[in-house]
């Protein structure tokens, strides 16, 4: 070997090698690498460095590396060991970890289901970057007489206007929903397309995934579809640049297809399907109403710019106001300015603001946001408590093991470390069967809630789920462990009862579960009896097996009163085949059905300056005997008598009282100004709308023409073009389908049929009522589940501590009986106490939610009576069960025990 | 006694410290390997090695007296302890017996 001994390693890598490696290892790995790096110096220095450096590298293994300090810390120590200890005892224990995990699994798993429903809600259109600075505008008239026009649909020249006078407002979008028939000639599909601004897709982040990206909708003729109507009107094939036919203005237009964008999230309130461009305004709408400011017609939604607050606008949109129309209002004198207010709510909040009316975009109830949260929650309450008294009674038993801990030194923070570890463990076992669970029921659930949540175990969620499992360990455990902790050592040791005090607390607990148990069954039963009180209260008319079909009016008709008419006489072709056909009585036509919201409304001006409302149906002479309407006074249309045709009005009762009349038949409305026409008879009330509102006044006719002439104001949340009704009296409900089908295509070949029965429509008016319950009921019965398994372990606990006494007793003749009162008596009172103060909470919170409908059920005492029966029944069982398990034990048995 | 079963590789390894001793350190493992069987090993699969043998009690080993190359550093020199050697026997064993089990036939070599 030359000398060349001077040359060392580097010094770097050797310090690694010596602040990573194991005392006792370091020697001969260093004395091993030296003796390679000399060896290897004849090959090159440099080469000798490098591969040293690779050595020590691969030294670099699990069990060279020695344990840091920080690491073998007390802390770490103890914890490894808290868990340890904590597994042993949860394993030896099985039944009563079981049980604790099981129902905090599926108290975690309701909790979760629930959570996604109500985060759904809250989370609408929370995907947008821009979310943020998007408002949507509305406009509100406010009048001396006290009419106010609260409106999101906003008259066309409102975004335009804003984005002018206001430097703050940065873009504005408006979007507008129109009915088309898409495609040509034969086989024209009903559809509805969306005009939009096409700034639309600068602010509202939907993904373009096919087609232009940069501006999605570059000239008039373009159009962008979502993909599920490309795979519609497409198929497989690219739709990019294909033809798309839609009817604009009773003219069809060819439209090329530029984009395609994604289908609507299910967040988003933002609805579309056909996409076009808001330059075809000028075919949609007269001229006259691009400068109408009485005029609604669009959603106007408002971009501002960073920071500003759509408060600090108002002076802005004042002066606007004032601008456009004038100092003072024409009708009444007053400044204009504070007769048209524009406001703005921002996109984030609309869902759930119900204090704006709603318009396309879907307004949920927020009340039953919250009301679902909390019941979730509680569900959650009810699984933790059920961990917590279940452990409180078997701190007992654990005594001696908290007093030998305390002999050898161990701390009361020590010892609640350690029992909570117990509940964190329970708390992952439980989150995890709760995830799974969740996973599993999700499909069910959402059939059953008619919901489309979707679950996904994404970054986000994991760290939610591990908060939750936390806050579940440390809550569920601390009050065990800090009375296991708070053992005196001198009372464990001498053997004395340390249960000591009534056990307040774990009494409390049980009561107050039995409490949300019982206030859950029977908010579920009272909410059952409102749903089914509206579903089958008498409406006032005879919906059984009615058919409606939506009529078409000619492509030519223009205004309401030739639509109405055109479309009938449509009607007219289809009742006259349809009649050939069996089993097809009771035929009808009139513009709107019942089950549907929105029936034309209508306003003036009494003759003595009152404003007043009513709702207005166009009927033909038959529709009323067809739902077998009755008639109060008066007669009903006669078919044969033109003069009804031209003239007849009918009114309900409370339009006869609201109106003022008296005797009212022969007499006109209040007001000169209505065409020629005469009042011939009055129909009893009847729901035409929803339970959740009183009985509007209505006014029947059938022909609207004398009406339209005297009224100011009228709005439609329906569709006022007729529809066909009858009523269908064969067995086979399939069959109505095809025979309307086969009619249909023949009377009008090309044109697409729709038809629902009334008595679905119906239900559907209370579709987010029966989705909350149906929630309810679903949690309800899992905390009826959890709550048996919490009774469950408690009884096994209580007869295990009582074996000796129950040993005693047989021995001395006790029956089953006596045995089931012993263990029975240790519920009575917190049964009691629960039923005694759930009744006044749920009264208090169902009134409330009843208070929400104009027809409500009598709360009654029936659903409390059937909860707490079922409550009892429950106890029964549980305790009954394990009662005659204890009285079948051996009594020689029981007493042997030492 | 968990793991006394004995790897390919840790088999090697002890193969060549009986075959070293007395002078069986880690580097003159390494290089023994490499001349006997041709195989190229890190010196760290070495040590590896070397320490789950220790762990199964198949080696045990000592440190030499100090040295003046390695920058004075003294060697841990491994032996075969008994438990070793019959580890290695029963390897051999078993594999001897399984080859003497092959049928005489033609494999297509001869």
């Amino acid at each position: 070997m030359k000398q060349k001994q001077h040359i060392a390693p580097p010094k770097w890598v050797d310090k690694f090698l010596e602040y990573y490696c194991k005392e006792e290892f370091l020697e001969e790995i260093q004395g091993d690498a030296y003796e390679l790096f000399e060896r290897r110096l004849d090959s090159g220095v440099f080469k000798a460095k490098l591969k040293y450096c690779y050595d020590v590298l691969r030294f670099f293994r699990l069990q060279n590396i020695r344990k840091s300090k920080r690491l073998n810390s007390n802390f770490i120590q103890m914890t490894t060991n808290n868990f340890k200890v904590a597994a042993r005892v949860l394993w030896r224990q099985k039944v009563n970890t079981a049980l604790n995990v099981f129902s905090i699994s599926i108290g975690i798993a309701c909790f979760i289901l629930i959570g996604l429903y109500v985060k759904q809600e809250t989370s609408f259109d929370n995907f947008h970057k821009e979310k943020d600075r998007i408002y949507r505008a509305w406009a509100k008239e406010l009048y001396a007489d006290g009419r106010v026009f609260f409106n999101v649909h906003t008259p066309l020249p409102l975004g335009p206007s804003l984005h002018e006078s206001v430097p703050e407002v940065e873009a504005y979008i408006t979007i507008a929903n129109f009915p088309t028939l898409v495609g040509k000639g034969d086989g024209r599909i009903a559809d509805n397309f969306q005009v939009v601004t096409p700034s639309f897709f600068d602010y509202f982040d939907f993904e373009v995934i096919e087609g232009n990206e940069e501006s999605p909708l570059p000239s008039m003729n373009s159009v962008v579809i979502s993909e599920s109507y490309a795979k519609k009107y497409f198929g497989d094939k690219s739709p990019i640049n294909e033809v798309l036919p839609l009817q604009i203005d009773n003219e069809t237009r060819d439209y090329i297809v530029s984009a395609v964008l994604e289908d609507t999230p299910l967040n988003s309130g933002i609805q579309y399907n056909i996409l076009i461009n808001d330059e075809n305004n000028e075919l949609l709408y007269d001229p006259r109403v691009f400068n109408a400011w009485f005029s609604i017609s669009v959603e106007t939604y408002v971009v501002l710019q960073d920071g500003v607050s759509p408060d600090s606008l108002e002076p802005k949109t004042k002066a606007m106001m004032k601008a456009q129309l004038g100092e003072t209002d024409s009708f009444d004198g007053a400044p204009a300015e504070d007769h048209y207010i524009i406001g703005f709510q921002p996109l984030q909040a609309i869902h759930l603001d119900t204090e704006v009316p709603a318009a396309s975009y879907p307004v949920g109830n927020p009340q039953y946001v919250y009301i679902l949260g909390a019941i979730g929650l509680l569900v959650l309450v009810i699984a933790c408590i059920n961990y917590t008294t279940l452990s409180i009674g078997q701190s007992i038993k654990r005594a001696k093991e908290v007093g030998i801990r305390k002999v050898v030194g161990a701390q009361s923070g020590h010892l609640i470390w350690q029992y909570l570890s117990e509940s964190l463990l329970i708390a992952v076992l439980a989150t995890f069967i709760g995830v799974l669970f969740t996973l599993w029921a999700l499909p069910v659930f959402n059939q059953l809630a008619q919901t489309s949540l979707v679950f996904e175990l994404g970054a986000e969620n994991l760290i939610q789920l591990g908060l939750l499992t936390l806050a579940i360990g440390l809550l569920s455990g601390i009050y065990p462990s800090l009375i296991l902790a708070r053992f005196k050592l001198m009372k464990i040791l001498r053997g004395s009862n340390l249960s000591g005090g009534k056990q307040m607390a774990r009494k409390g607990m049980v009561t107050f579960q039995f409490l949300l148990t019982i206030f859950l069954i029977s908010t579920t039963l009272i909410m059952k009896k409102q749903l089914n009180y509206l579903q089958s209260s008498e409406l006032g008319y005879n919906y059984n097996a009615m058919v409606s079909v939506p009529l078409y009016a000619q492509p030519n008709a223009r205004g309401l009163t030739a639509i109405i008419s055109s479309a009938m006489e449509n009607g007219e072709k289809l009742k006259t085949e349809l009649s050939k056909k069996p089993n097809i009585t009771d035929f009808g036509m009139g513009s709107h059905v019942f089950g549907s919201q929105g029936w034309a409304q209508m306003g003036f001006e009494a003759d003595n300056g009152d404003y007043l409302e009513f709702d207005m149906l166009a009927a033909d002479p038959y529709y009323l005997d067809a739902f077998k309407i009755e008639m109060a006074e008066g007669v009903g249309f006669n078919p044969d008598l033109e003069i009804h045709k031209t003239q007849g009005v009918i009114l309900n009762e409370t339009a006869v009282e609201y109106f003022g009349l008296e005797n009212p038949v022969g007499k006109r409305l209040p007001s000169t100004e209505f065409g020629d026409h005469q009042i011939i008879g009055v129909v009893k009330d009847f729901n035409y709308e929803s339970l959740r509102v009183d009985v509007q006044p209505l006014v029947i006719v059938q022909n609207p023409e004398p009406i339209f002439e005297g009224v100011s104001d009228y709005g439609f949340g329906d569709s006022a073009v007729p529809k066909l009704v009858f009523r269908y009296t064969g067995s086979s409900l399939a069959e109505v389908g095809s025979l309307l089908d086969q009619t249909w295509s023949e009377v009008f070949p090309g044109e697409e049929l729709n038809f629902y029965f009334v008595s679905q429509n119906l239900q559907g008016q209370y579709e987010s009522e029966a989705r909350v319950n149906k929630i309810v009921s679903i949690a309800t019965v899992l905390s009826i589940l959890i709550a048996s398994f919490g009774l469950l372990g408690l009884t096994i606990l209580m007869v295990n501590t009582k074996v000796k006494e129950i040993g005693i007793r047989k021995v001395l003749g006790a029956t089953p009986k006596t045995i089931l009162r012993i263990l029975l008596s240790q519920f009575t009172w917190q049964l009691v106490i629960a039923l005694v103060l759930s009744v006044p909470a749920t009264w208090y919170l169902m009134d409330r939610w009843l208070s929400d409908f104009a027809y409500r059920t009598n709360i009654g005492l029936d659903p409390f009576i059937l909860s707490a029966g079922l409550t009892l029944i429950l106890v029964l069982i549980v305790i009954g069960f394990h009662a005659i398990r204890a009285s079948k034990i051996n009594p020689v048995k029981a007493l042997r025990v030492e | 006694m968990k793991g006394t079963y004995l790897g390919e590789f840790e088999e090697l390894v002890l193969l060549t410290v009986g075959a070293l001793h007395p002078k069986a350190y880690g580097v003159a493992i390494m290089d023994e390997i490499k001349n006997e069987v041709g195989r190229s090993v890190n010196i760290s699969a070495i040590h590896s090695a070397l320490r789950r043998l220790d762990e199964k009690g198949f080696v045990k080993s000592e440190m030499g007296g100090a040295t003046n190359e390695r920058g004075g550093r003294r060697k841990r020199f491994f032996e075969l302890t008994p438990f070793g050697k019959k580890a290695l026997d029963q390897a051999q064993s078993m594999r001897i017996k399984l080859y003497n089990r092959i049928p005489d036939i033609s494999l297509g070599q001869s």
